[in-house]
């Protein structure tokens, strides 16, 4: 028995005393810090989704590369596989990091976490809030590290400039940050909706591992969408994948680049940008919306 | 099932004021939404400073009963008060005076003890400045603090759920439900761990706690109530409890167990004068006869038998234990050993979990 019952009141019957300038935005940054936390002792985790793509950068750089170059003249002159491909890496992590967003959620029903943290007096949306972000963040950091690693890869190949790489700019690179992000909440949104509603280990992760690859190949991520297959053309204008591919190279590019929707009132490249975008954002709403329904249900669990 | 005296009024009449109850719940109906009726009109009332116990067999809405004292869920019909805080007027009070330890070990496996303690001390509110004292003292409370800066993961069941108790103290709550907090521990494991519960309620600290171990209710509890099929079966000390069973416990083996030999001695205990009204049971190697003066009388029941030919081999005369106010109330055996999991909560809760 330890002798701390001769030290005072650690435990007892004295009111609980809550700190005081506790608030949702202090809840938000301990959730946030949790689930950083979390990543950074599951390195193995974490990184996996990031050497999946990196591995398949180079593969596919060296190996399509070689023909693709046809397929990408006829449809967009004068880039690069390189640069072509760098978007579709960029969305491949985005994909892989936001898949597995649910895992943590159904660990966390696994494990009782998900009640002790409801029974808490924290904030409820801050808690999901500070999950968010913590992938948001992860998602940022992959996406410049494949930005990084793309501009290297076309150096060692061409040896072009940075300028030839990112042909916005810097703040076409954060554009590209921005939309990696939105990108990455239809596909957290729809992992977390399926943890939710199987409650299931399991499922969540053989749903992320089937999603992340067929889907990137029915989209414009390989190749320009008017070089494929007219099936494949038909399920990649409903893939939200296309439509992250689209913006991302739109913006590297700084051109429209045989876009699924363009808008050709506006200049390049928003003609791109912008409705891919505000597909992105509907999908966004759409899925956000039931995934945060099914957490409504989860959390609330009310009985009639 | 008998139908029960379930009365909270009782209580409170006699008992002390609503303003000393740490537990108030009112007719309390919990049906999920496949219309399992997992808790049927309970009422609870517990004093602070209480040690409470929550006993009944897998499935008999112990669990969904605790989720809707500590907020998790909401009643289909009653009312719930902690501290005086009603429960669905001001779930944000009760959440900030309240414990609550699931059924499952929720701790962050990833995590160190002290990291655990330290994010627990984080959502309830404990100022930044008092955080590493308080985590020192509760992983000193629950004996932790020599692997305070091991990972989760590499602990026993029992120091996991010890740590988990730790980080549903961080606010001094005044009232802690724990949710059958020593299933699946070792013996040993669980007396550790009974003494840090009977430690915590020394504090002052007022413990509500579900289980299927009947001697854990024996040992800790001040006052329990048995629940099964969703309904209160009663509501007393461990003591009146067993004293209500009536009497002693006698069980006798005989030589020849055939089933004439036993149905002839059960004729002899019940023809013969020497107890009033003792209840009889068969057994497979004799039998068991409870009465008010089984502990006195025996002897002369032994020259009875003796006189129709029935060899005593052996026996024992033991007081009441809760198990066999479980078996009188239940008419089953209680599930302190190998059970299975009965149909209507498991599967309600499974169910739920599909759906929701």
């Amino acid at each position: 028995m330890s002798s701390s019952s001769d030290d005072g009141p650690i435990v007892g019957a004295t009111t609980a005393r809550k700190a005081d300038g506790t608030n949702t935005l202090t809840d938000v940054r301990f959730s946030l810090e949790r689930w950083l936390l979390k990543t950074s002792r599951n390195p193995f985790v974490t990184f996996s989704s990031l050497i999946q793509p990196v591995i398949f950068f180079v593969l596919v750089a060296e190996v399509f590369g070689a023909i693709a170059g046809t397929a990408l003249a006829e449809t967009v002159a004068d880039v690069h596989y390189v640069t072509y491909l760098t978007p579709a890496i960029i969305v491949q992590s985005a994909l892989a990091a936001a898949a597995v967003s649910g895992i943590g959620l159904v660990d966390d029903m696994e494990t009782g976490m998900f009640e002790t943290i409801l029974v808490s007096p924290m904030n409820r949306s801050a808690i999901f809030l500070g999950k968010i972000l913590s992938e948001v963040i992860r998602i940022a950091v992959q996406t410049l590290i494949i930005l990084g690693l793309g501009f290297a890869l076309l150096t060692l190949k061409t040896g072009a400039s940075f300028g030839t790489f990112a042909r916005t700019g810097i703040f076409g690179l954060l554009g590209v940050v921005v939309v990696a992000v939105i990108f990455g909440g239809v596909f957290m949104s729809f992992s977390n909706i399926v943890a939710l509603v199987t409650g299931d280990r399991e499922a969540t992760i053989m749903i992320a591992n089937l999603l992340t690859f067929p889907l990137l190949f029915v989209s414009s991520a390989f190749l320009p969408l008017p070089a494929l297959p007219g099936w494949i053309q038909t399920i990649a204008i409903v893939n939200p994948i296309t439509y992250g591919v689209d913006a991302i190279r739109a913006l590297l590019l700084g051109e429209d680049v045989a876009a699924v929707v363009t808008v050709s009132s506006l200049p390049a490249p928003w003609a791109v940008v912008v409705p891919a975008v505000l597909i992105l954002v509907g999908f966004n709403v759409v899925l956000g919306g039931i995934a945060a329904r099914s957490l409504k249900r989860r959390s609330r669990a009310e009985v009639q | 099932m008998q139908p029960t005296d379930t009365n909270p009024s009782r209580d409170d009449e006699n008992g002390p004021g609503e303003k000393n109850l740490a537990i108030t719940a009112r007719d309390i109906h919990v049906t999920y939404e496949d219309g399992t009726e997992a808790v049927q009109g309970v009422d609870i009332s517990v004093r602070s400073g209480e040690f409470f116990g929550f006993l009944g067999p897998n499935g008999a809405g112990k669990t969904t009963t605790i989720k809707t004292l500590v907020t998790l869920l909401h009643p289909t019909q009653g009312t719930v008060q902690i501290n005086g805080y009603d429960v669905s007027e001001n779930p944000t009070a009760v959440c900030e005076s309240i414990g609550y330890m699931s059924q499952e070990t929720s701790v962050d496996k990833e995590f160190t003890a002290r990291e655990n303690v330290r994010f627990a001390c984080k959502i309830y509110g404990v100022p930044e400045g008092e955080r590493a004292q308080r985590v020192d003292e509760l992983l000193e409370l629950v004996n932790l603090l020599d692997v305070a800066d091991k990972r989760a993961e590499t602990f026993s069941g029992g120091m996991k759920k010890r740590l988990d108790a730790a980080t549903a103290l961080v606010h001094q709550p005044p009232v802690v439900f724990l949710d059958e907090p020593t299933t699946g521990l070792d013996p040993e494991a669980r007396l550790t761990f009974w003494e840090y519960l009977q430690s915590i309620n020394d504090h002052g600290t007022t413990v509500f706690l579900t289980t299927q171990y009947l001697e854990e209710v024996d040992r800790l509890c001040d006052r329990l109530s048995i629940i099964q099929d969703g309904q209160l079966l009663t509501t007393d000390t461990p003591d009146s409890l067993k004293s209500d069973v009536g009497g002693d416990i006698l069980k006798l083996e005989v030589t020849d167990t055939s089933s004439q030999s036993i149905d002839s001695a059960e004729r002899v205990v019940r023809q013969s004068d020497v107890f009033d009204d003792p209840s009889v049971k068969t057994t497979e190697s004799g039998l068991r006869i409870r009465d008010r003066n089984a502990r006195e009388r025996t002897s002369e029941l032994f020259v009875s038998l003796h006189e129709a030919d029935i060899t005593v081999t052996g026996f024992d005369i033991r007081s009441p234990t809760l198990d066999d106010v479980f078996v009188q109330l239940t008419g089953e055996q209680s599930n302190s050993d190998g059970k299975e999991p009965s149909k209507t909560e498991a599967e309600a809760e499974a169910k739920q979990r599909v759906m929701k």
